[in-house]
């Protein structure tokens, strides 16, 4: 249980911090490939929908676009990288790093695809090489070093 | 082999997907669980943001009066203009009205919405004339309550337009003159949902020369029938005339394979409409109350893009409630639980807008455009607008004041966005500037006292 109210109590606040620590004029953190990898990648399988649906609300404090938009801009990705999880579990960088870069091109793009296809425009802006570099760079690492700490290691699954 | 399965095929996310998109068609349902959620969520910064420093008062009174002024002057050039120009034969015995437009609603010929719902009930315009106009221009016709898709209507319901785009509007007699002369008459009706424009010619007293149009563009005015006929008044205006078709290209002769009707004023730009009431001795309704403003106060939150604000009312905030700030409008808030609500600055918002223009030329005619934000920068915004070409398709924005247009109950026409002015290159961009907001602030949120 406590797992739980910690995950819906700091990982949509996650969100905020990034733009805060954006404005302080560091390299940027995406926060959406933060939680997009650690779904994707690591979290427990049972737990993703609700693990999805905190991260979304997240999203949804940020983003014009209603929970629903942000369900499917995060958990679509989440969906199509599910099965890589066997290559990529245990340390492989360049995999994480390589995922990592997908996300970053593909959130921005699907945000405004559903803004279109669903009539709720995000504010998302697109994609551009610099936030790609930085996402495969910076996000890999960082999410190791988060997975060690509460909540995500609390939902962290074994290989 | 179980474990192995649930592996493959992680049924629990697949659900969630499955809910999101359910959501998305029906809106309701989760309506209640997102307000919730991201309303628990938003308590966090709320909180912190409560050591940020005291709401700010509004600094200037005199700013509220001026542009309470402004508003004044809007309505007064939208009377001018949309009153001004009435049928011969309504203004004989009938009064023009002009009805705001709440809503609009389902999807019309040319893909635009082809029902509007006004901010007057079935009650209050029981004695008006059939058609409804905006200046010289003909939109469609009053729906009487209990009939046709007012039939579940309450007579304290919002009264409902049926455009000419709707599939069961009525198809009106009409001529188009030509300029190499003489004139072409025709039956106008509304086009399908894919096709070019709202509406689309039936029928031809002459198709063979209808056939031999090339080009587009003629003024398209209704003709007067007999009352047993529909006693539409003639010499109101329909739109231009669209040619859809294979253009020539020097061996083969250009192929005319549909006529369309584009109106002067797009369905989905509209934010007032004339209604005509019977002139009988009886006192007019009076003017609509405008909707209740809450005390609220605004908070920047921290770490969102600019132009994301914390609202916090007294009361629970609707979604699409237009935040005021000394007479500006500044976003629609999406309403969430505990009396808080998320608001998107006009800057910041990537939705399409209903707009009024009010031009600095006191001459010049208000706009009535739609319009979508491209990109911003602060307090300045670039968007791209469309829905009037009352003047020619070509026409460029006259530089002025922008206001709200009709944007739902929550948030009403003639709220001051801030200044605009063309584009240099391109006809279709205006430059919006909106005040800047230093700060904590009081400001009001608009909520209208029920939804009928």
């Amino acid at each position: 249980m406590r797992r739980w109210l910690l995950w819906f109590l700091l990982v949509p606040q996650a969100f905020l911090l990034e733009g805060l620590w954006r404005d302080t004029g560091m390299p940027s953190l995406d926060a959406n490939v933060l939680v997009g990898l650690f779904l994707a990648l690591f979290a427990e399988r049972r737990a993703l929908p609700w693990l999805l649906l905190g991260a979304a609300v997240g999203r949804a404090m940020v983003d014009e676009a209603r929970l629903p938009v942000q369900i499917l801009v995060l958990g679509i990705p989440v969906a199509v990288l599910l099965p890589l999880r066997g290559l990529v579990f245990g340390q492989r960088w360049i995999l994480q790093a390589f995922v990592a870069a997908m996300l970053a091109v593909a959130i921005p793009k699907l945000a405004l695809l559903c803004g279109r296809w669903f009539d709720q425009p995000s504010q998302t802006a697109g994609p551009d090489p610099w936030s790609v570099a930085a996402a495969a760079l910076l996000v890999p690492p960082l999410l190791f070093v988060l997975r060690a700490l509460p909540p995500l290691r609390g939902f962290a699954e074994e290989p | 082999m179980a474990r192995q399965k649930r592996e493959v095929f992680p049924a629990g996310l697949y659900g969630m997907l499955l809910f999101a998109l359910c959501c998305l068609t029906l809106p309701g349902i989760a309506a209640p669980i997102e307000r919730l959620l991201v309303g628990t969520a938003c308590l966090v910064p709320w909180a912190l943001g409560g050591f940020g420093g005291e709401p700010a008062a509004a600094a200037d009174a005199g700013v509220a009066e001026r542009v309470a002024a402004l508003a004044r002057q809007l309505d007064e050039r939208l009377r001018e203009h949309d009153l001004g120009q009435g049928p011969a034969v309504l203004l004989r015995d009938h009064e023009p009205m002009l009805c705001g437009v709440v809503a609009s609603e389902r999807r019309g010929g040319g893909g635009q919405p082809c029902e509007l719902r006004l901010d007057r009930s079935h009650a209050e315009l029981a004695g008006c004339a059939e058609f409804v106009t905006k200046g010289d221009v003909l939109l469609g016709t009053l729906v009487r309550q209990g009939q046709g898709v007012a039939a579940a209507d309450a007579a304290t319901d919002h009264a409902r337009v049926l455009l000419l785009n709707h599939p069961a509007a009525r198809a009106v007699a009409a001529v188009a003159q030509l300029p190499e002369g003489g004139a072409l008459r025709m039956v106008v009706r509304g086009a399908a949902a894919v096709d070019p424009a709202p509406l689309r010619v039936d029928l031809w007293d002459d198709p063979y020369r209808a056939a031999r149009l090339d080009r587009g563009g003629f003024d398209v005015r209704t003709l007067a029938l007999p009352p047993q006929y529909g006693g539409v008044p003639g010499g109101l205006w329909l739109g231009r005339t669209l040619v859809w078709g294979f253009d020539g290209d020097g061996i083969d002769a250009p192929v005319t394979i549909g006529v369309f009707v584009v109106p002067p004023i797009e369905p989905r730009a509209l934010s007032h409409v004339v209604v005509w009431r019977k002139r009988d001795g009886v006192a007019p309704p009076g003017r609509r109350p405008e909707p209740l403003r809450r005390a609220a106060t605004v908070r920047e939150l921290p770490g969102a893009s600019a132009g994301r604000w914390l609202v916090a009312a007294d009361v629970a905030v609707p979604d699409g409630a237009a935040v005021v700030l000394e007479g500006f409008c500044l976003g629609t808030a999406r309403g969430l639980s505990f009396g808080l609500g998320l608001l998107t600055a006009f800057p910041s918002s990537r939705h399409p807008w209903n707009l009024l223009l009010l031009p600095d030329d006191p001459a010049l005619r208000p706009r009535e455009i739609v319009a979508q934000v491209e990109r911003s920068d602060a307090g300045a915004a670039l968007v791209r607008w469309r829905g009037d070409s009352l003047d020619g398709e070509s026409q460029r924005l006259p530089p002025g004041y922008l206001f709200t247009g009709s944007n739902g109950p929550h948030c009403p026409p003639g709220l001051l966005l801030g200044t605009a002015v063309p584009h240099r290159f391109d006809r279709s961009l205006l430059e919006v500037t909106t005040p800047s907001v230093p700060g904590p602030q009081a400001a009001q949120v608009v909520a209208a006292e029920e939804e009928r």
